[in-house]
């Protein structure tokens, strides 16, 4: 363990958050809000404590970050991130009690959009620019974090992705994480202007359309609408959105590869056509269902379920109608999706779809050695095929997350919530979506969960961005032992 | 390696003979009350022997070394619908159950030993019929004792293969004389279990037909009562202790009731399912005794004994109630909804996903963190102290899949057919691990009668799927069963 790297690294973030908080005061300027007070402070406050730690700590250059430190930095970058954020909302008091504060910026850094606020409208500009910011920041995180770091920490599964974008091939956190990271921003980036632009042709003000495209790319879903996505009402800006979401529900590796000219490696990977089937066919059988039994225009049919299922199923979580209100079973169709995930490597949450994949191949393979028990019969994933210690750490994976999902769902129905409510702000809070179902679902917000249920779905939602294992490890005996 | 199906015809016949005899038993209670039913019981135990024997003589030329583990699923898995099948047929001709629909279901729940039941009032049937639908559990009980220590280890399913040391007298390889041996002692058990009860519910006042009733569902953790009521009906702490004590005693691995026997109690301290067992029925009952004592009025030891009864009939998948658990509290709903998916011991007549399995995961699970720490190291998954290979642990997290999976699009399955969101979770979870009472419109105080036709079809498939491990029947659906 090495206490003084992992605080100069949380002092590094921290000034990184000091100054995008104050990126904030250009829309307060111009908008001549009164919460530029509260972002100085803030801002100014956060970057010097973050310069302490970080210009005080002398940490020796030779040393390299180990695999415990790395557990702890991510997680408690996490949360200091979180702690510092709550700053802007409470010093200009537009959210008074610290435990909304904090559930609503952890709900932005770790991309979940799952959000107190009642009138949203009625937060200055200035401020809404940084609560779509830590959406923004988190989803930058969580592209490294997946791609770089937990591969490395050997997580779950993702070592999958390792050394595919890369060039160095060391051991070592450091230069990997680095070389990965430049290369991986430069596309969020990019990503990031050019829907920002197509939403400025749909006729959003600047303000609006940065803050959509920081929640559409981050899959994080924070709007600066009360009525969400919806209020613009308009058909270009919805599709937008949704090749938006769908683009950002994809593993960014492959748009680097995209990028580099070979458009085709979308087509040979697997988990890519699982995304893109299963989003075919769920948008057109509900939209179909929409047509046919509750009689709606063909575009707007197709418009109304693709936004929604893209939305969900890319942890999004923008909202454009009541899906809730389609049928009697949707809110079940729902609930699963919710669980679903997209594609591993994107900044979407989530079990991802690549575990479901390949718990499926393992599965369907158990039923063929019941019948030929001495063959040997590989899991394949893109050509290639998987260990079983892969396959081990994934179904440890969805068994955790199994049962994370029912504890927490039986400790909120305890607070107060009814039976498909806590379960759905329970998925929708670990998948780091959003809108749940009932009383938490697309048309309300989760200011009526109880103080306690607040609590408990703030760390449900870091517990999933952090793919469980990050945290849960730190709990476990072994980790301390030296 | 072609299908032997003329020793599969022969065997399935064989176990007509024996349905139809045991239907047959019920007229002994149908002369005793005099009840209306002697000729419905009549002509369908003889019947069903009779179409038992033509399968049977038909196809006796058959080798009994022809058995294979091909043949094994095809018994067991038509086996248990054939029973069915047959079994359905006194509700039919007496017209207690007019529908074939509701008959084949309450049939299926019976033999399944779920104890989910379409009857809106029980009372009304004549004792004998209700004796046969007992009657029905008490034998799917026996099946499941033999299928769950002998057959499926044989065969390798879902991590059964944990018990085959265990199980008394077995050396052999082959599946003939190894049930034979491990049927015979643990049907033994089962008999003395089942007398014992019996008694000890006399001794509490109730009638010899009520007692031997509810000693066979309660043996074979099912849940038919003779009463609309349950076990409400019987208002006795004594009857009430007796049935947690035996629903418990049902939800054990009957190699430990054999140990037992033999004065051997060192599984209380070396086996590693009975402990989590003991330990977590303690503690969820504990559990849910003090999250609801601010809600409800009971006396305290009421409210202990409440608690204990529903934790242990539900994890043993039993399916007895002795109140609305449901509307204890609010959110007592979702508590009771999570205890469907625990289910028993192996070994045992429980259903579900069972102890075992949850620990072997959940080691996993947790060693899986221990190996992101040490990379390198090799830390085994113990059970019982030894430590559990990686085919078994696949095999296991195969069958958690696929159980989660049947749950899910089940459950998407019946909302699509109109049931509400709750009932369709719940009916689905109670279905698939044989419990009997759900969540919703099939909770505790209500029935599955008025679902619609084809969810009572998909519920009763769910039943024999969830009875039978899921991979027995399932790998019948997979080609490569039928490759040669």
């Amino acid at each position: 363990m090495n206490l003084k790297i992992i605080l100069k690294i949380i002092g590094f973030l921290l000034i990184l958050n000091g100054l995008a908080m104050l990126t904030a005061l250009p829309f307060s300027i111009y908008y001549n809000s009164n919460d530029i007070v509260a972002i100085l402070i803030s801002g100014i406050g956060t970057t010097i404590l973050g310069s302490l730690l970080w210009f005080l700590i002398k940490t020796d250059p030779d040393e390299d970050i180990s695999k415990r430190d790395g557990y702890l930095i991510v997680t408690f970058g996490w949360i200091a991130s979180s702690l510092v954020g709550t700053l802007p909302y409470i010093i200009h008091g537009s959210i008074p009690s610290f435990t909304n504060a904090f559930f609503e910026t952890m709900s932005g850094f770790t991309t979940t959009g799952a959000t107190i606020l009642k009138d949203i409208e009625a937060v200055p500009p200035g401020l809404l620019y940084w609560r779509s910011m830590t959406h923004w920041l988190g989803g930058m995180g969580i592209i490294v974090l997946s791609l770089a770091i937990l591969p490395i920490l050997g997580i779950g599964g993702m070592q999958l992705f390792q050394a595919e974008v890369a060039g160095p091939s060391k051991d070592k956190i450091h230069p990997r994480v680095t070389e990965t990271a430049k290369r991986l921003w430069a596309i969020y980036l990019i990503l990031t202007v050019a829907q920002i632009i197509l939403l400025l042709f749909g006729d959003m003000n600047l303000l609006d359309a940065v803050c959509h495209s920081f929640g559409t790319l981050a899959t994080g879903g924070f709007s600066t609408k009360n009525a969400s996505v919806a209020y613009y009402k308009s058909a270009y800006i919805e599709w937008v959105i949704i090749i938006f979401m769908f683009i950002s529900g994809t593993n960014f590796t492959l748009h680097y590869f995209a990028l580099k000219g070979k458009v085709f490696n979308y087509f040979k990977d697997d988990e890519f056509k699982f995304y893109g089937i299963f989003v075919v066919l769920i948008v057109t059988a509900t939209a179909l269902y929409l047509i046919i039994h509750n009689s709606q225009a063909t575009d707007s049919a197709f418009r109304d379920s693709a936004f929604s299922i893209i939305s969900i199923l890319s942890s999004t979580g923008f909202v454009t109608v009541n899906y809730e209100a389609w049928a009697k079973f949707f809110p079940e169709i729902f609930l699963i999706l919710l669980l679903m995930g997209a594609c591993a490597g994107s900044t979407s949450g989530g079990v991802k779809i690549i575990r479901y994949e390949l718990l499926i191949k393992s599965s369907l393979t158990e039923l063929k050695k019941l019948i030929h028990p001495n063959a040997v019969i590989p899991i394949r994933h893109n050509g290639k095929a998987i260990s079983n210690e892969i396959i081990s750490k994934i179904a440890g994976f969805v068994m955790l997350y199994m049962i994370i999902f029912i504890l927490a769902s039986v400790i909120l129905s305890i607070t107060g919530l009814d039976l498909s409510s806590s379960m759905g702000a329970v998925a929708a809070c670990l998948a780091n979506i959003g809108p749940g179902l009932g009383s938490t679902g697309p048309m309300t917000n989760y200011s009526e969960v109880p103080v306690l249920g607040k609590w408990v779905l703030s760390i449900v939602m870091l517990l999933g961005r952090l793919e469980l294992f990050t945290i849960l490890v730190l709990f476990s005996p072994t980790f301390w032992k030296k | 390696m072609k299908v032997k199906y003329r020793i599969v015809i022969n065997i399935i016949g064989f176990l007509l003979i024996l349905n139809g005899l045991f239907i047959l038993t019920g007229i002994g209670f149908s002369i005793y009350y005099q009840s209306d039913d002697i000729w419905a019981l009549l002509i369908s135990g003889i019947g069903t022997s009779l179409f038992g024997l033509i399968l049977w003589l038909a196809t006796r030329n058959s080798e009994i070394s022809e058995l294979g583990k091909r043949e094994g699923y095809l018994i067991v898995s038509l086996g248990w619908i054939v029973m069915t099948i047959f079994g359905a047929l006194p509700f039919i001709i007496y017209g207690a159950i007019p529908s074939y629909t509701d008959a084949f279901f309450e049939t299926m729940s019976g033999f399944t030993t779920t104890g989910a039941t379409i009857l809106t009032d029980i009372e009304i049937l004549p004792p004998g019929l209700l004796f046969w639908r007992s009657l029905t559990q008490w034998l799917g009980g026996m099946g499941i004792i033999v299928l769950s220590l002998a057959i499926l280890p044989l065969l390798g399913i879902g991590g059964m293969q944990l018990f085959t040391a265990e199980v008394p007298g077995v050396t052999k390889d082959k599946i003939h004389p190894r049930v034979k041996e491990t049927a015979k002692r643990l049907w033994g058990i089962y008999v003395i279990l089942t007398v014992a009860e019996t008694l000890l519910l006399m001794v509490g006042g109730l009638n010899f037909y009520d007692a031997i009733n509810h000693s066979f569902t309660t043996m074979a953790t099912g849940g038919f009562s003779t009463k609309n009521a349950s076990i409400a009906y019987y208002t006795s702490p004594y009857v009430q202790y007796i049935f947690i004590l035996f629903m418990f005693f049902a939800g054990m691995n009957f190699t430990l009731h054999y140990m037992s026997f033999h004065g051997k109690f060192s599984f209380f301290k070396d086996n590693t399912e009975f402990k989590y067992y003991l330990g977590f029925t303690i503690l969820a009952s504990f559990f849910i005794m003090i999250i609801h004592l601010p809600h409800v009025d009971f006396h305290w030891e009421e409210a202990i004994r409440q608690s204990i009864f529903h934790v242990v009939s539900l994890t043993t998948t039993t399916g007895y109630v002795t109140s609305d658990f449901e509307n204890w509290a609010p959110f007592s709903r979702m508590i009771f909804f999570a205890l469907l998916f625990v289910g028993g011991c192996a070994g045992s007549t429980g259903g579900g996903i069972k102890f075992v399995r949850h620990i072997v995961l959940f080691k996993n699970g947790w060693t899986e963190l221990k190996r992101l720490i040490h990379p390198r190291a090799v830390i085994p998954v113990k059970f019982n102290g030894k430590a559990v290979s990686s085919e078994i642990i696949s095999n296991v997290q195969a069958f958690f899949i696929f159980y989660v999976l049947i749950f899910v699009l089940g459950s998407m399955l019946l909302a699509l057919l109109g049931v509400d969101f709750v009932t369709s979770a719940g009916a689905t979870a109670t279905c698939l691990g044989n419990i009997g009472p759900g969540i919703g419109t099939v909770g505790p105080v209500s029935n599955f009668a008025h679902l619609p036709v084809p969810v009572k079809w998909i519920l009763s498939i769910f039943m024999v799927v969830g009875r039978l491990e899921l991979f027995t029947v399932l790998i019948i659906f997979s080609p490569a069963f039928w490759k040669k």
